[in-house]
């Protein structure tokens, strides 16, 4: 059992992991401070892939230059997404109806109204088609370490989401904005209170939550070698999923369970067919909340 | 009291006269075949509306139901060569339980929670019809499936689906109104506004819950079984994720917890993208706009729960004291 391919698969486990993690974070940040799932963040992903691929047709740059297209593209993206969809809602600022029902429903749906004209406009612009990716920049190069080989797009996946999650503790545990991204998660209104600007902090963590997303649309990208308009929607679910597991409000829980899923779902192709390996993350989804309503990394809560 | 039977008897009229004289003017089964199309889409808004609208909790899984219902007349109508009368209550049979099954660990999540699990569950019926090979053909999907007939008395055509989905849809939104307008209906409601204090009150929340469920999962097998009945072929991907999510979107645009706004609401959104067909690749846009402002600006939906209560109370007497006192016959 424990042969070489176990092993590759573990590797290629974890490096679809953490493009789940990327996009989990997003999801965990924008449920912490709104109590909305964003179901847009799997177009936010496509976008991503689809400016890093316009750059690298139009100018051919080097591969840093795309990700940092890709993270500014996420961003701009993210900030368009919270104007769009999700500030008009706002309408009452007491606590009541920042985390109302019919607040959450009327934000989960646009949302989706604004992720189904995203992907439709892309796929106009576009087309509906699958676009593969300039030979020169795949990252699919064999990298032989002992008997393992690896591919190239292994090592970019592991160090851009490594700098990533880095660079994100650093943002929330060490910088202004970040304090105030974990104060309005925590109380919005006594963020408000103490004076902080909750309409600024929001759509930072938009921009910080859609420029990871972005990044992982464009990472995938590059290592599977083809982007088309509906890509978003399966690992939007699987990081969906992943913060479920983590507990909704969990950075760390929905990186792990993310990373979980990743390995999981991968050693899974040892033993079953391809498509039956969907069912991993939804059998774990329903068994967490099931027998761990508050998620495997959850605060305890009053009531699930 | 005169006024009061005029709208039942309208609305019927409207579904079996005058729809099928407009679409026959307008000379094309096409035409037949989007309103049939619209008639099991409506039963599929109005059971989801029962559980999302009504009893207030999210289902992001209902068009996994639907499909369950489908694969269930299917299968049986083209291994057993059962007739649709038999098809039609199996389908429904089969989903009630299936989703009772599923949902009953599910059954003490509220909220956010509830509505994720429904999604876990959806999928995971989507990848076992997509993967069981063997038993649903897999995504090959179930051709030749026999329309709605019956020998000797009418053959399947166009004509025929629309009138027969006419009449299960109708008998469909009575049944729930029913349901919906009366005593139960008023549980429901105080279930989905604050589901503590109706347990404090005596409900029984996880049975009330369970029955929604089955009676919802119920009709949404009958949709399902019409769907392969009428248009012959079914295959997993009618039922994903994103029908779940169309089929939310269609009552949140009619209005939440209002059976005339589920109707509504499924007709705007499929007769829609048929209406603007002259303008092609263009039309999901103005469809995902549509939803979008419907929401901005409309927040009850186009026909809100209070709005089609009062139209009940109103119009359709039948579920209220003859009397004039306050309270449910």
């Amino acid at each position: 059992m424990f042969d070489i391919f176990f092993f590759q698969q573990l590797v290629n486990g974890v490096a679809i992991g953490l493009v789940y993690a990327l996009m989990a974070i997003g999801f965990t940040l924008i449920f912490g401070v709104l109590n909305v799932v964003n179901f847009a963040h799997g177009e936010v992903y496509m976008i991503g892939a689809y400016a890093g691929l316009l750059a690298i047709t139009a100018f051919a740059p080097p591969l840093f230059v795309v990700v940092l297209l890709a993270l500014a593209a996420g961003a701009l993206t993210g900030f368009g997404l919270e104007r769009i969809a999700f500030r008009p809602f706002r309408r009452f600022r007491d606590e009541a109806s920042l985390k109302s029902k019919a607040m959450r429903e009327a934000t989960l749906l646009s949302s989706l109204a604004v992720s189904i004209i995203a992907r439709e406009a892309v796929e106009i612009i576009m087309g509906s088609n699958m676009q593969p990716i300039p030979q020169q920049y795949l990252l699919l190069q064999p990298v032989q370490i002992g008997a393992l080989t690896f591919a190239s797009g292994q090592f970019l996946i592991f160090g851009v989401s490594v700098v990533s999650l880095a660079v994100l503790q650093w943002l929330l545990n060490r910088t202004r904005i970040g304090l105030s991204i974990r104060a309005v998660a925590n109380n919005p209104i006594g963020a408000m209170y103490v004076g902080i600007n909750t309409n600024r902090t929001i759509i930072a963590t938009f921009v910080i939550g859609s420029m990871l997303g972005a990044v992982a649309g464009i990472l995938v990208g590059l290592y599977q070698g083809t982007i088309f308009p509906g890509m978003g929607f399966t690992p939007g679910v699987k990081a969906f999923v992943a913060m479920v597991m983590g507990g909704l409000n969990s950075i760390v829980g929905a990186v792990a369970c993310a990373m979980i899923l990743g390995v999981s779902e991968a050693l899974a192709t040892n033993f079953i067919a391809q498509g039956w390996a969907d069912l991993i993350a939804y059998s774990f989804l329903v068994i967490t909340l099931v027998f761990f309503p508050t998620g495997l990394f959850g605060a305890a809560r009053e009531r699930i | 009291m005169n006024g009061s039977r005029q709208a039942p008897v309208l609305a019927l009229g409207a579904l079996f006269v005058v729809v099928p004289l407009v679409l026959y003017l307008s000379g094309s089964g096409y035409a037949f075949r989007v309103a049939t199309t619209i008639g099991v889409f409506c039963i599929l808004t109005v059971s989801a509306n029962f559980i999302t609208g009504t009893t207030g909790l999210l289902s992001l899984g209902h068009a996994a139901f639907y499909g369950i219902g489908a694969y269930a007349a299917a299968l049986a109508a083209t291994s057993f060569g059962w007739p649709f009368w038999i098809t039609l209550p199996f389908a429904g049979l089969v989903t009630s339980v299936i989703g009772i099954l599923l949902a009953l660990p599910t059954m003490r999540l509220v909220s956010i929670h509830f509505a994720v699990a429904t999604l876990g569950l959806g999928e995971i019926i989507h990848v076992t019809l997509l993967n069981w090979v063997d038993f649903t053909r897999g995504p090959m999907g179930i051709p030749a499936i026999p329309g709605i007939a019956i020998p000797g008395l009418f053959k399947a055509s166009d004509v025929g689906n629309y009138f027969a989905v006419a009449v299960i849809g109708a008998i469909a939104v009575f049944a729930i109104h029913r349901l919906t307008h009366s005593y139960y209906g008023n549980a429901l409601r105080a279930l989905r506004e604050d589901d503590q204090c109706a347990e404090t009150m005596g409900l029984d929340i996880v049975r009330l819950k369970i029955e929604v469920f089955a009676v919802s999962c119920f009709f949404a097998g009958v949709a399902g079984a019409l769907w392969s009945h009428t248009t012959g072929y079914i295959s997993p991907n009618d039922f994903r994720f994103n029908e779940s999510i169309l089929i939310l979107a269609m009552i949140v645009v009619g209005g939440l917890g209002s059976i005339p706004g589920a109707i509504v609401g499924a007709t705007l959104l499929l007769a829609l993208p048929e209406v603007l067909r002259p303008i092609g690749d263009y039309r999901m846009i103005v469809v995902g706009s549509v939803m979008f402002l419907s929401i901005l600006f409309l927040p009850r939906g186009i026909f809100g729960e209070v709005s089609a209560l009062d139209l009940m109370r109103r119009q359709f007497g039948a579920a209220w004291r003859r009397d004039g006192r306050v309270g449910w016959r």
